[in-house]
């Protein structure tokens, strides 16, 4: 209990030290901004020798640490002062260089005297490091650090540059150069039992890096000292956010991409070998059925809706000049068309990375199209508000426990056992009917035949009346409805639902083993994540139909323009930007999808997906260099969407 | 405007550096602060009082008899010691390694993972103290030799070539207990073509551990089949993966492995779990069932073990070459720090008196009155009369097998035998895979 108190007070005094301290910093960095439009110069000299006096305080930093392993009589005041004087002395010695600097007027001299004085100090300083605060630099890593900080540095120079300007870049470029190096030679490099000649060398380079750096900023002119103070003010209020994300995501981030490049046990550097391991793994790409294609069933549905397609598009083309538009006749076939192109594709190749592309491709198309449907249909109707609570709900439940909810609703039991799984109790239960007696039987067989039969009615009134488009909706329950009583009626085949004949002529339950059955038990994982996505498309898509302005849609209605028209010319164009961003959204979840597929089948039976992948090369097997680079690669193929979805955003919102 | 703009862009970047370099030295202050904590214990020697054991093992009398066991020897010395069983511990113990908060012990059921600890300096050897007093053989305390350093402790031994029955049923139907391989699949045909109960049952399920008992059919049929020799080459890679003996052997098990022969609860053999068994079995959903000692602690409980009518008893899982060979597997304790309690309990683990109080308080568990415990322990030196007669005559198996071999994935490096071997051999078992493209895709895993 005295230990537990004990551990309480030591972390609540961490605690307000850390808290006392940052906050000491940042009003202490709000009074030198205050100070700054008075004295500019002055501030110049103070923020250079505070930056000399961080980096000298930083890199021989474990002087500091050493004060209890090195030498056991040592105290912390001793080790303070050992540690103290050399930041100090290179905190003076560049703002006295930046002192002569100041008295240049001219740039080259400028560059030439900047780069000479603190090249030096920096030389100095990598000299007067003790050994135990030398790196052991490896050249190739240092280099490689530095590369990759420059582009990255350079890169964000030009993004905030907007305009791209060569001189912005270059100054970006020059401090990614110094972070790299330094992040490169005392990050990466273990400390340490190096020469002083390393140390000298890098310190000087290290330097003449930052002093040519500051020489490129112009002199004192004394007109932008207003803005100046506004933009260190900015500076000093995103410091501790910045500092957070540094934290948390970009040194996480720049770490992954250097473990990346190692080997499995992340000692020996390996260069691009896992990249190319991602994709020559037989398990990421497997082509060997694709000669399937050809001949599945899904290719058939895929053609024959796009002949569908086809037939429409011409009338279509004849009536308003286009093949497809928006809401015409021929849109929905050809949606079909793709979507079932897409499956074949996708259920004929297999792998993780097919996987991965497939939950994106069938997720993005089923929430945003499911969301957007029921957000139009549920539009102004009277139970509007509990139907979208209820179509909202499942974004509450987490993926794990929507994954076991799931789970339950899947699973199967031994055929002679009855099913649990609610999917599975319903499949066995319709084939029992279906090959039964006795008045349950008649009775679905009933409950079927009467939409089929009026929907075949429909269907027959628009041929005869000559209304092209409204046979699809009725030709297609229609259809449904004969094969289903064909089926069912045992007209053709054996019945339908869940059962088999066996050897002897007895019936037996057929369960569908839902999670282990590939290709198609990845779609069963998907639908969890379509059935937690929808109700996120469906809200978004609401309030964005919502907020199409009235004027527009009594304009059109004025105009004489029917409701499908309506919808289709004037509400699609409006919400057309939020369709984007929701899809992206959804995309940029799917891609990193994981919780379901390892809690559901742990990526066996050919469920596999990246980011399960990652995890187990990285947690299970213990291969950190591939793991990273698979993380590597999700983060890399989610970026793009990401940018497109932040722009959309900025500009819809 | 400019400049100031600039220098907090440098100040920024020194900021990146600054907490790249601030991480390492807060680990340096904390070791300091343990040195310290270290200096201060010295004067008073005393470990650790707080003592946390992980593993696999998670079912109530598994677990449980184990956290008793050892709350024998935390009571004694004042230390709590606590047993945490976790279903995905192959994933976790990896996790909380690479944390940094890796328990203080953790019991390991794969050699093969062991030898990737110790080689990775994750795990520390045992000191010669606590060697000295492991209270088991040379050739179980082999698994945990790394390079010549003794680090694991044994702490159970599993008998693995058992085919569970129940003799009423036999009986009844006019089954004979097979002597012969040939024999075995005699039955399993002859009881597939009755009609009734399915011969097997079988299920692969369990967790991220998913496909380990299709893995011990395999290693089961390949030592029948091929011999111990061929089983040691395999084992040790000096044949591949996909050699055409051990194909056959993928091949032999999933032969046998037909619908019209496997009872499986789950619906197909991959979704039942292994631990789903034991009631079809009591039930009459099937008549045999091959796995390890251990199971027992799976079959219902209140089940009695013997001949009568309901009861349930074993046979040897019948060899093809006359050479009778056996397949075992066991646990064994890593520590992951060398605190002198931790060592101490550690020596606690591999003695006698604790395989003892395990013993009695799992068959405590399990109902006592002659029930089998599913606990094993091969250390020297125990009572026998804790044990069963039919424990008993495992133990004397074991002791007196010409051939015993450890389970192979467990010895394999863990890409493969915890991984490859296991889903690989899960889709071969699905029939997405055949057993040579399963023999190819583990093969190619291989480590090298």
């Amino acid at each position: 209990m005295r230990d537990f108190a004990g551990k309480i007070l030591s972390t609540l005094l961490t605690v307000t030290i850390a808290v006392g301290v940052s906050g000491a910093l940042w009003v202490l960095a709000n009074l030198l901004v205050n100070r700054m439009r008075d004295r500019s110069v002055r501030a110049t000299y103070i923020s250079r020798a505070l930056t000399g006096f961080v980096v000298a305080g930083v890199l021989s930093g474990n002087r500091l640490t050493q004060y209890s392993t090195a030498a056991p009589g040592a105290s912390f005041v001793g080790s303070f002062i050992q540690w103290i004087w050399l930041p100090i002395v290179v905190a003076v010695a560049v703002s006295a260089s930046s002192f002569v600097t100041e008295r240049q007027q001219r740039r080259e001299r400028r560059i030439i005297v900047d780069v000479l004085l603190i090249g030096t100090v920096g030389g100095v300083l990598g000299a007067l490091l003790v050994d135990t605060a030398r790196p052991n630099v490896v050249p190739g890593e240092v280099a490689l650090v530095a590369v990759f900080s420059i582009l990255f540095f350079g890169a964000i120079g030009a993004t905030v540059h907007r305009r791209v300007r060569t001189l912005g870049v270059l100054r970006m470029a020059l401090l990614g150069a110094v972070a790299g190096l330094v992040l490169g030679a005392w990050g990466v490099g273990d400390l340490g039992a190096s020469s002083t000649r390393s140390g000298i060398v890098l310190g000087a380079i290290i330097g003449c890096l930052v002093g040519a750096r500051w020489a490129l900023i112009p002199a004192v002119s004394g007109e932008h000292r207003v803005a100046t103070e506004r933009r260190a003010r900015a500076a000093v209020f995103l410091a501790p956010a910045l500092g957070f994300i540094a934290i948390a995501l970009v040194i996480p981030s720049l770490r992954t991409i250097y473990l990346s490049l190692l080997d499995r046990r992340g000692s020996k550097f390996v260069g691009i070998d896992n990249y190319l391991s991602i994709f020559r793994n037989p398990k990421a790409w497997d082509t060997s059925r694709f000669g399937l294609l050809w001949t599945s069933r899904l290719t058939v549905a895929s053609g024959v809706c796009f002949l569908v397609f086809v037939l429409l598009a011409v009338r279509s083309r004849r009536r308003s000049g286009h093949f497809v538009e928006f809401g015409s006749a021929s849109a929905p076939p050809l949606i079909l068309a793709v979507m079932f192109a897409g499956f074949a594709v996708f259920s004929t190749l297999r792998g993780t990375l097919v996987n991965t592309l497939w939950w994106v491709f069938v997720v993005t198309a089923l929430s945003t199209g499911l969301g957007l449907l029921i957000a139009v249909l549920a539009d102004g109707v009277r139970f509007e508000r509990s139907a979208k609570a209820i179509i909202f709900m499942p974004l509450a439940v987490s993926m794990v426990g929507a994954s076991v909810i799931f789970r339950l609703v899947y699973i199967s039991r031994d055929a002679s056992k009855p099913q649990s799984g609610t999917l599975n109790a319903l499949w066995v239960g319709l084939g029992r009917l279906s090959t039964g007696e006795g008045f349950a039987r008649l009775l679905v067989g009933a409950v079927v035949l009467i939409p089929t039969g009026l929907a075949l009615l429909a269907a027959t009134r628009s041929l005869v009346r000559r209304q092209w488009t409204k046979i699809a909706l009725p030709a297609a329950v229609a259809g449904g409805g004969i094969w289903f009583s064909l089926r069912y009626w045992q007209l053709v085949g054996t019945g339908l639902g869940g059962q088999r004949v066996g050897k002897s002529g007895e019936i037996i339950a057929d369960p569908i083993n839902f999670l282990q059955e590939p290709p198609f038990n990845n779609f069963w994982l998907m639908l969890v994540l379509v059935w937690i996505q929808t109700g996120f498309a469906m809200v978004i898509f609401s309030a964005a139909i919502r907020a199409v302005p009235r004027e527009l849609t009594e304009a059109a209605a004025i105009d004489g323009a029917d409701t499908q028209q309506i919808f289709w010319r004037v509400t699609m164009p409006q919400i057309g930007p939020t369709i984007g961003v929701v899809a992206t959204t959804i995309m940029v979840l799917v891609m990193k999808v994981f919780d379901i597929v390892k809690v559901m089948t742990n990526g066996n039976f050919g469920t596999e997906v990246l980011s399960n992948n990652m995890y187990r090369e990285a947690f299970y097997n213990l291969n950190i260099g591939l793991g990273a680079a698979i993380a590597v690669l999700i983060f890399v193929s989610v970026l793009p969407i990401m940018y497109i979805n932040i722009r959309r955003m900025n500009r819809t919102i | 405007m400019k400049r100031s703009r600039r220098a907090f862009g440098a100040l920024f970047a020194l900021a990146l550096v600054a907490t790249a370099c601030g991480g390492s030295s807060d680990e340096a202050s904390d070791t300091v602060t343990a040195e310290e904590e270290a200096v201060e214990e010295e004067a008073a020697p005393a470990g650790k009082t707080e003592i946390t054991v992980t593993g696999p093992e998670r079912s109530d009398e598994e677990a449980g008899a184990l956290q008793d066991a050892l709350n024998v020897w935390g009571d004694a010395n004042g230390v709590t010691v606590t047993y945490l069983g976790d279903a995905d511990w192959e994933t976790n113990i990896n996790t909380q390694v690479q944390a940094g908060n890796a328990p203080d012990i953790s019991i390991v059921p794969q050699p093969g993972k062991l030898a990737d600890f110790a080689r990775a300096g994750l795990i520390v050897p045992l000191t010669d103290e606590v060697n000295a007093s492991i209270e088991w053989s040379d050739a179980w305390k082999q698994f945990g030799l790394v390079d010549g350093q003794q680090y694991g402790v044994p702490m159970k031994s599993d008998l693995k070539s058992l085919v569970w029955y129940q003799p009423s049923r036999f009986a009844e139907a006019g089954y004979e207990v097979p002597t012969t391989f040939g024999e075995f699949t005699a039955l399993v045909d002859k009881m597939a073509a009755d009609g009734g109960a399915k011969p097997l049952c079988v299920g692969i399920e369990s967790g991220t551990a998913t496909g380990w008992t299709y893995t011990d059919w395999v290693e089961e049929m390949v030592l029948r089949q091929h011999g111990a020799d061929v089983y040691d080459q395999w084992v040790a890679h000096e044949i591949p993966f996909n050699d055409s003996r051990i194909v056959e052997s993928m091949q032999a098990v999933l032969d046998l492995w037909t619908e019209d022969n496997v009872y499986a609860s789950g619906g197909t053999i991959a979704a039942t779990a292994f631990q789903d068994n034991g009631q079809p079995l009591v039930d009459g959903d099937c008549y045999m069932h091959r796995q390890a000692s251990f199971y027992s602690a799976f079959i219902p409980a209140g089940t009695v073990f013997g001949d009568g009518p309901g009861e349930v008893n074993v046979f040897y899982f019948p060899d093809i070459n006359g050479d009778k060979p056996v397949l075992g597997a066991g646990v064994l304790a890593v520590a992951f720090n060398d605190d002198a309690n931790v060592m101490s309990l550690m020596s606690y683990m591999g003695s006698a008196q604790y395989a003892m109080e395990r013993q009695q308080a799992q068959a405590t568990r399990k109902g006592g009155n002659g029930a089998l415990s599913g606990f094993l322990s091969a250390a020297i030196g125990q009572d026998p009369s804790i044990y069963t007669p039919l424990e008993q005559s495992f133990l004397k198996i074991l002791e007196t097998a010409a051939i015993v071999r450890f389970d192979a994935s467990d010895l394999m490096p863990a890409d493969v035998g915890a991984g490859t071997f296991w889903t690989d051999g899960t889709s071969a078992v699905n029939g997405d895979l055949t057993a040579q493209e399963a023999a190819d895709a583990i093969e190619a895993s291989w480590p090298g």
